[in-house]
């Protein structure tokens, strides 16, 4: 079970205070809210890039909110795919671990194949496919997703939106959506929560 | 990090730029005590020649001494003599030198007014007269020496189209007008030697109404060609030398400051001929003699071995054929071969300065040769 | 190591081993000559040896950056505009010049006008001349690097509407209201960099133009008899005369640089990367000269190093032979032999380079890292790092003389590695200038999402921004390599009295001994190949690996 209890960051404004979440296993919640409201920042307080103002998190009845971020063990997909120009589709996804099935997380995002290349080239669409078999590779304890799905088209986004979800069901792997869109929180999440 | 730190340690430093750390560090070596009274240092089988480039110091000589002596030899090369003295300053207190090859005595006074030079224990003899004259302490020893005065190109300056000078100020006339190539005292040994001789020369000269900076300013004023060394003046704007076949020869100048016996090695060189001759004017030419001399706080056992090698008779005789100056030994002379003695001359008259007057007096000549120049 | 540690870490090398020793030799002529910036600036005009040098300096810097733009402006629009069978091997052939040692454009030129050239240099007259196009030879890249991203890169659109309107109508009209105002910065740059440069020239001063000075060539010929209290305090009053001066127009001319590399940068926007461009055959008559004028210095090494000229009764006579090249690369008494200046020469580069790598890269870090919290600190920091380029390299080697070595010459005659000092002076502020511009455009999200995925610092170090930084890297490498080795003024100071010798050193004390010698110019210039041909691979590995259009200082 992982837990958020009265979580608060402020730089010269509130971004959120008070902010109480639970996420009992395999449950996914969309977070909504108008740009600039603080979500992106929430989610980077989550994953242990930033550092909370007051709060608590708690993983496993374990309070990780001290552990750094690459000690914590929750993943991140950015806005735009992080993906490292220096290195393969292959190399890329070995980031996250080396002895992890890399064809078999390629295949469950529908890029059989892709393993030798250049991530230069990959679209939109398959950018964010890779950057979501690497997260999932790493098998994190909570997934956080901080609106993948906003750059591509609204087609793309909504066949992605359902194989995400599929995948994170497969696993039970509980996880957070921050988006400024409805519809896609609706189709995405089993719970939707408003920050203001 | 605290940004006051930063800031402070580097304002600091600026604020307190006055000269003090320098002094502190100055005093510390000062309080150290000056001259032993019984010399201590460490016979560690090295010896550290500071000299400039003496071509004396043949590989075969070096070589020989060390299988002599069992001393293993470095050499620290300078640019001339001033430099080594320079070095010995520099150094004072922590010198990383054990012996000095090339101070002449135009520099020798101001090195022992210095106290960086030590009384060595070699054993020679035989050292003639001439050669003491400048100085004949313990802290140096003379291994050889010649005369420095003004050469002329005997083709161009025949005595017909440009007559020979008689006297200095017959360079300052109008036909000589950028034709006199003179290495600067204040860079170069030779210049330093003939602006010596130059003072010694207009003190004693009948005209009381001009001193001796008149006439290097008026030298100045018809356009003397003032070198950094005396290797520019000789081989790039001498026409009477060897320049005339080296590469970048200008070839302006029919009168340079060089020694007296360098028509000499021109004519060993080229088989008994040369155009170039010594102009010999009383107290126009200056005896210079250069020393070897231990260095404060090295090696003395080895610099005085070094020095009792250089001396020896097998060494020092080959002096005007390895390194172009005279030997210091008594009963010596030029070879007669390739016309090298016939074609040097030995100045009837030189300049007199002693040593002394020279340490007590150079820093005021520089300074009022530099005030002549300017002045032009 | 925390951010925290590596900036300490930083400011403190940057302190002790760039800043302290200048500090010291700084200190040390002031308690020579005594605090009196008046009398200092005074003696400049009052010494015989520094008569006339400040106007010398300045009237030939001027002129050399006039004839730069004249030569270099028409090669930059040839290739900006139009398109070059090979165009990058002409560009590249065109730069080579600049990342030339000194010492080797100085033999170069000497060469040229010598006696198996032109034959022109027994007139004096012409040196002033050959000093002037040696400078323009040497800073032409700086025009066309800074000209020609602009000209090639420029809309057609502009120059098309251009013509359609009354002021457009002429050549004369598009270049007054289009061409100029766009190029302006960039030519000023160029112009700019250009005077600096011979501003502070010194081997090719010291070499070509016999009997005159820069501030520079002066400062390095009186610097051996200063710092001695009560000896020839005049001397300590030019040298701290003459630096103030230089430093001040040193910081003035990077002031003016830096602004107008800003106005450079916003006119850079106006660029589309889609132009047609057609070949323009009669631009051969521009390009094929100027390739020409940029290989032959060094052709006239490399052959000359092979032409002995032997004097003997009577006159001399020429022939070919490689005696020169074992003359060179064999010890002597008064000359120690190449192979020990190459090796010192590439031990030194490779210290160099493991110092002041990390240790630019560390200042660079701090900066960036500053600027987010503490703008007003990096700022401080960013332009302190930059006051090294202030100081020529001749105060470089006078620093590492007079506030190093004087300090304890026993101790620090005997590391084999003092001389590094100076370039590690050198060469630091410049790896802080390639490497600062690369972290910041680093995304951060690279880190962070390595963070992400569970990489720790040390791994995050090896496999995420080492690798992503690597061009600049390499560049910063190359550069630190090539400036070491051919790095002249502060080495001559530091290592010529000395079993130091480096490269450049030794061909300036090879072509230093008496003519007489008929090795004297070929094995210098024996020695200058080497060099040559070690600048030139060093700069082939960058042209591979610079960014396509940098157009930026080097």
């Amino acid at each position: 079970m992982f837990k958020c209890e009265n979580l608060a960051k402020s730089y010269d404004n509130i971004l959120f205070e008070n902010f109480n979440l639970v996420l009992e296993p395999g449950e996914i919640v969309a977070i909504t809210g108008p740009s600039g409201c603080g979500k992106t920042t929430l989610l980077r307080c989550i994953c242990g890039l930033e550092n909370l103002d007051m709060g608590k998190i708690v993983l496993e009845k374990k309070d990780i909110t001290a552990i750094p971020a690459e000690e914590r063990g929750i993943g991140l997909i950015f806005q735009k795919p992080v993906l490292y120009p220096h290195l393969n589709v292959e190399k890329n996804l070995k980031l996250a671990s080396k002895r992890g099935d890399i064809s078999k997380a390629l295949s469950e995002v529908n890029l059989t194949g892709f393993e030798k290349r250049n991530v230069s080239n990959l679209s939109g669409g398959e950018g964010q496919r890779v950057a979501l078999a690497r997260a999932l590779l790493a098998e994190p304890s909570v997934l956080l997703l901080d609106e993948p799905f906003s750059s591509l088209d609204e087609d793309l986004s909504l066949r992605l939106v359902s194989d995400v979800r599929k995948l994170l069901k497969a696993r039970n792997c509980p996880a957070i959506l921050v988006t400024h869109n409805k519809t896609i929180a609706g189709k995405f999440a089993d719970k939707i929560l408003t920050l203001n | 990090m605290n940004n006051k730190i930063i800031v402070f340690s580097m304002l600091i430093p600026f604020m307190m730029l006055s000269g003090c750390i320098s002094e502190s560090i100055e005093k510390k070596l000062e309080e150290e005590p000056e001259m032993p009274e019984e010399y201590q240092w460490e016979d560690d089988g090295e010896l550290v020649i500071v000299t400039y480039d003496v071509t004396g110091l043949t590989d075969s000589m070096l070589s020989e001494f060390e299988n002599q002596t069992g001393y293993e030899i470095s050499i620290t090369k300078l640019e001339d003599a001033g430099s080594i003295l320079s070095h010995l300053l520099q150094y004072k207190g922590v010198q990383v030198s054990d012996l000095a090859i090339g101070l002449d005595n135009t520099y020798l006074q101001t090195a022992i007014d210095n106290g960086v030079l030590w009384e060595h224990f070699a054993n020679f003899s035989n050292i003639s007269e001439s050669a003491l004259t400048p100085y004949s302490g313990p802290l140096a020893v003379p291994f050889d020496q010649g005369y420095m005065c003004l050469n002329y190109d005997t083709e161009i300056v025949d005595g017909e189209n440009m007559s020979v000078p008689t006297s200095l100020w017959d360079l300052t006339e109008d036909d000589w007008n950028g034709k006199v190539a003179i290495p600067s005292p204040e860079t170069s040994s030779p210049g330093r030697a003939f602006m010596t001789a130059t003072v010694d020369y207009f003190a004693n000269d009948e005209d009381t109404n001009t001193e001796w900076t008149d006439w290097w300013t008026a030298m100045a004023e018809n356009d003397a060609i003032i070198t950094t060394g005396w290797s520019e003046a000789y081989e790039t704007h001498y026409t009477g030398g060897y320049g005339e076949y080296t590469e970048g020869y200008v070839g302006d100048a029919h009168v340079v400051v060089s020694y007296c016996h360098s028509p000499g090695v021109e004519a060993w060189y080229n088989g008994n001929w040369t155009k170039s001759a010594a102009l010999d004017l009383p107290r126009a030419a200056f005896h210079q003699v250069e020393y070897a001399a231990a260095i404060e706080g090295g090696n003395l056992d080895a610099a005085s071995a070094f020095i009792e090698y250089l001396l020896s008779e097998e060494v020092n005789v080959n002096m005007p054929t390895e390194n172009f100056m005279y030997s210091v030994l008594e009963d010596t002379d030029l070879p007669e071969d390739g016309g090298y003695r016939y074609h040097s001359t030995i100045p009837v008259q030189p300049a007199e300065v002693t040593a002394a007057q020279i340490a007590a007096n150079m820093e005021n000549w520089l300074e009022d040769w530099n005030t002549a120049m300017v002045a032009a | 190591m925390s951010n925290k540690y590596v900036a300490r870490l930083a400011v403190g090398l940057y302190l002790s081993l760039i800043v302290l020793p200048l500090w010291l030799a700084l200190d040390r002529l002031i308690w020579v000559a005594g605090f009196d910036a008046y009398s200092w600036l005074n003696s400049l005009d009052e010494n015989f040896i520094s008569q006339g040098v400040l106007e010398f300096t300045i009237i030939q810097a001027t002129l050399s950056a006039i004839l730069t733009l004249a030569i270099g402006i028409p090669i930059a629009w040839q290739l900006g505009r139009y398109s070059w069978p090979l165009q990058s091997l002409i560009r590249s052939i065109l730069t080579m010049p600049f990342v030339m040692p000194s010492i080797v454009a100085a033999m170069g030129f000497m060469s040229i006008i010598g006696e198996n050239g032109l034959d022109i240099r027994s007139d004096r007259s012409t040196w002033f001349t050959t000093l002037i196009i040696a400078h323009a030879w040497f800073n032409l890249a700086l025009v066309i690097r800074f000209c020609e991203p602009v000209l090639s890169t420029l809309d057609p659109s502009m120059e098309e509407q251009m013509r359609l309107l009354p002021s457009g109508k002429t050549w004369w009209g598009r270049f007054r209201n289009l061409w100029a105002p766009i190029l302006m910065p960039s030519i000023a740059a160029a112009a700019c960099m250009t005077f600096v440069f011979s501003f502070t020239s010194f081997a090719l001063v010291e070499w070509i133009t016999l009997g005159e000075n820069t501030l520079e060539s002066m400062m390095a010929d009186i610097g051996s008899s200063a710092g001695i209290k009560g000896v020839m305090v005049s001397k300590n009053e030019l040298i701290l005369g003459a630096s103030i001066i230089q430093f001040s127009i040193l910081i003035f001319s990077l002031g003016l640089m830096s602004w107008l590399q800003q106005r450079r940068q916003s006119l850079l926007p106006l660029v589309s990367e889609n132009i047609v461009k057609t070949q323009n055959k009669k631009g051969w008559i521009i390009v094929l000269p100027a390739i020409v004028f940029a290989v032959l210095p060094l052709l006239a090494v490399l052959i000359s190093s092979f032409r002995i000229r032997e004097v003997d009764a009577g006159g001399s006579r020429q022939y070919w032979s490689t005696e020169a090249w074992n003359y060179a690369f064999t010890a002597t008494n008064s000359l120690p032999s190449a192979w020990d200046a190459l090796q010192n020469s590439i031990g030194y580069a490779i210290i160099t380079l493991f110092i002041a790598l990390p240790l630019g890269w560390m200042l660079a870090l701090t900066i960036f890292d500053l600027e987010k919290r503490k703008p007003r600190l990096a700022r401080i920091l960013d332009i302190s790092t930059m006051l090294p380029f202030a100081v020529s390299s001749v105060m470089i080697g006078l620093g590492v003389m007079l506030g190093m070595i004087k300090i304890n010459p026993q101790f620090f005659y005997s590391l084999w590695f003092t001389p590094i000092l100076a370039h590690v002076m050198i060469t630091t502020p410049f790896v802080v200038r390639i490497m600062l511009p690369a972290i910041r455009s680093l995304d951060p999200s690279f880190d962070e999402c390595a963070q992400i995925l569970g990489m720790s610092k040390t791994k995050r170090f090896f496999l995420i921004t080492i690798p992503m930084l690597k061009g600049s890297l390499i560049i910063s490498s190359i550069f630190i390599l090539a400036m070491s080795m051919g790095e002249f003024g502060a080495s001559w100071v530091v290592t010529r009295n000395s079993d130091w010798t480096t490269l450049p050193v030794i061909i300036d004390s090879i072509r230093a001994v008496p003519y007489n010698n008929p090795m004297t110019v070929p094995a210098a210039n024996a020695v200058s190949s080497v060099l040559m041909i070690i600048a030139l691979l060093l700069f082939i590995s960058t042209e591979k690996f610079r960014p396509k259009r940098d157009g930026g200082m080097f």
